[in-house]
């Protein structure tokens, strides 16, 4: 059976890994979304955002393991993805004529 | 959970280290033997024993070979019923699939000539969407000659894509598995630093002679600080290739809708169609835009040849052909595109020049690809690869040495399992390599399938290797020091001095010969690495021979067998 010490641990590199990736994954959506945008060609904003977005993940992986609430990673990582993803969406629904 | 920011990445470091470290060999190792792919490939397919040719006459010789390509069974096979739309019935038969697209790619180091088309799929349920059936061959650009499917290319199309996707092409997988053990590495390289925290004194410090502990962490150490820069970027840039495609593919997912209006706007701003018109018109002399291309390259004082060319809408009065010069000068692979109009041959557009993303995208993933020519360059990669395999390879002996003792005084069996696959990914993986470079030589070339026989040598090797390090094991669960490490390492001699001799006799290229009499560095490079391996090995099974009789308990004679291994290499300087 899992102990509580295995939980946390579990319940760590999920939001290090999972979480990381989805905020990871909703800056790029909306860094790229932004800058076309702001005027700027739609395969250098895309180039942009995956160069930014591996040390953006870095940085959060690290963080969510130093971090001493862990709710509040969740809350951080999982809130920031939706929330980017949705705005990703909106500006998309904008710009696309 | 941890009660300080060092203990948190102590944790982080030995188990994301041990859980990917495995992966991160494979991709260290056969990475490092990438840097000579297309070396490795002359070695183990003789008739391509040639140098390197200019982009050959499109018109004379490459167009008839192309309109014969038929699309790959194999690719038809597997990714047709994903791409076609039942509902409007059945499949297209794979021979009458309507080719699309050509392309043609050369590098400096390769003889022979790449090239293939896509063809298009009739009914695709997302139109927008890349349906493309592919199918390849490679030539022998002197005469037109096919060279024959069966002969696998070893380094290009099995050591390298070993690196960054295990082989393993199932659902992307490998690639994932490659992609998290690449994060792992950064992790590891930061994590790392922030245990260590004495980074400028590590950068000297190695004790051979020290207790084994602290010689095997000393090499670990030295190994991941000597070359920190390297595998950080090899890691990040690593990472950023596959970025767009796979790891984060916005623009194919969630911003499909703004990909394809920026497609289309840029269609109508270059004068390159984004589809076909469903018009035929034929194919002009592209011969004369291949020397269209270099005028005014040459023009723009950059005068080059041509590395990769490709025709869209195949025979569509839409259809356009794009010459890319070969990057073999600078970082990036290839660039300064100059496209035509496939039917009238006139000039539809010249990329401009890049911008500063773009040049910096092109610059780090441009390193990390190595097309260009620079021989000392490339033999710090190897070192660099090596290096990081060095590193990783400690850092299971550390593991395995510290808990040996504790597990063997509790009864544990727990430690005989991550060292025999430490085994398995140290000495399995130059065994595995070297035992496929032997099956290359003594199948013959008429064989049918000979290129799926050498994987399977190739994987039959490595499973051995772990069996062998498995039923060996026992000596680990009484701290002391399992012999396969030993037994492996004159595995590995043998074998390599086989591969030597076995080319030799079934080619006639001995060294005398390819240094000497009639120089050619791509075979006498692998023969002579090949050589230095078995020379190390023999080094490393004779230390470990002598730290077992001593009765050393165990892993600095590992460690030190290790560095010894790894500082060998398998690859040719062409």
């Amino acid at each position: 059976m899992l102990n509580p010490s295995h939980v946390s641990v579990i319940n760590r590199v999920s939001a290090a890994l999972f979480g990381g990736y989805a905020f990871a994954w909703g800056f790029a959506a909306f860094f790229v979304a932004g800058l076309v945008g702001l005027g700027i060609d739609f395969h250098e904003a895309e180039t942009a955002a995956m160069l930014l977005a591996f040390i953006l993940y870095l940085c959060l992986f690290i963080w969510a393991f130093a971090a001493a609430n862990l709710a509040r990673v969740w809350t951080v990582l999982g809130g920031g993805a939706v929330f980017m993803v949705v705005a990703a969406w909106g500006l998309q629904h904008y710009l696309v004529s | 959970m941890f009660s300080s920011f060092r203990l948190s990445m102590t944790w982080l470091h030995t188990w994301f280290g041990l859980v990917l470290g495995f992966v991160l060999m494979i991709c260290f190792f056969f990475g490092a033997l990438s840097v000579f792919d297309r070396e490795i490939d002359r070695w183990a397919i003789p008739e391509t024993r040639f140098d390197p040719q200019p982009m050959p006459s499109f018109d004379n010789m490459l167009l008839p070979i192309l309109q014969q390509v038929e699309p790959d069974a194999e690719d038809y096979a597997d990714n047709m019923p994903g791409y076609h739309d039942a509902s409007q019935g059945p499949m297209t038969p794979r021979l009458a699939l309507p080719v699309e697209e050509y392309w043609a790619y050369t590098t400096h180091r390769d003889p022979v000539l790449i090239m293939g088309a896509g063809f298009g799929v009739p009914h695709p349920k997302d139109p927008d969407a890349h349906n493309h059936i592919h199918g390849n061959v490679t030539i022998d650009p002197r005469t037109g000659a096919l060279i024959s499917s069966d002969a696998l290319k070893i380094g290009s199309r099995w050591f390298y894509p070993m690196h960054y996707s295990l082989n393993w092409q199932w659902k992307n997988l490998g690639y994932w598995l490659v992609g998290l053990a690449s994060l792992g590495m950064l992790v590891a390289l930061v994590s790392g630093v922030v245990i260590h925290r004495k980074l400028f004194r590590e950068f000297f410090t190695f004790r051979p002679k020290k207790q084994p502990q602290r010689s095997t962490l000393d090499l670990h150490n030295m190994t991941g600080v000597v070359a920190l820069p390297f595998h950080f970027f090899f890691a990040f840039t690593g990472l950023v290739i596959f970025a767009s495609w796979l790891y984060f593919p916005v623009s194919s997912t969630l911003l499909e809708p703004l990909h394809l209006q920026h497609e289309a706007q840029e269609a109508t701003a270059t004068g390159l169609p984004h589809k076909p018109a469903g018009v035929a018109a034929p194919l002009a002399s592209v011969d004369a835009m291949v020397a269209e291309a270099k005028r005014r390259w040459a023009a723009r004082d950059m005068a080059g040849e041509v590395g990769y060319l490709t025709v869209t809408h195949v025979g569509d009065v839409n259809g356009y052909v794009s010459v890319y010069r070969a990057g073999s000068d600078r970082v990036a692979l290839i660039g300064e595109g100059i496209h035509f109009n496939a039917s009238t041959g006139e000039v539809l557009y010249e990329d401009p020049p890049r911008s500063v993303v773009s040049e910096i995208n092109e610059f780090l993933t441009g390193l990390h690809l190595q097309h260009f020519e620079h021989w000392l360059l490339r033999w710090l990669y190897v070192i660099g690869g090596l290096l990081g395999s060095v590193c990783i390879a400690t850092g299971f002996i550390f593991f395995v040495g510290k808990r040996k003792r504790q597990l063997a005084e509790a009864g544990s069996q727990g430690a005989r399992a991550v060292d025999a696959v430490a085994v398995a990914t140290v000495t399995g993986i130059v065994i595995a390599a070297v035992a496929m470079l032997v099956a290359n030589r003594l199948l013959p070339a008429e064989l049918v399938g000979k290129g799926e026989w050498e994987k399977a040598a190739f994987w039959g090797a490595w499973v051995l290797t772990f069996v062998h390090a498995a039923w060996r094991s026992a000596p680990v669960a009484r701290a002391r020091f399992n012999p396969a490490w030993r037994e492996q390492c004159w595995a590995v001699a043998g074998l390599a001095i086989a591969a030597v001799l076995l080319n030799w006799i079934t080619t006639g290229d001995h060294l005398i010969k390819t240094v000497v009499t009639d120089t050619y560095w791509p075979v006498a490079g692998v023969d002579l690495s090949l050589l230095a391996t078995a020379g190390l090995a023999i080094v490393a099974a004779r230390q470990l021979a002598r730290r077992e009789r001593v009765g050393i308990p165990d892993s600095v004679a590992a460690g030190g067998a290790e560095a010894t291994v790894y500082s060998s290499v398998k690859a040719g300087h062409g």
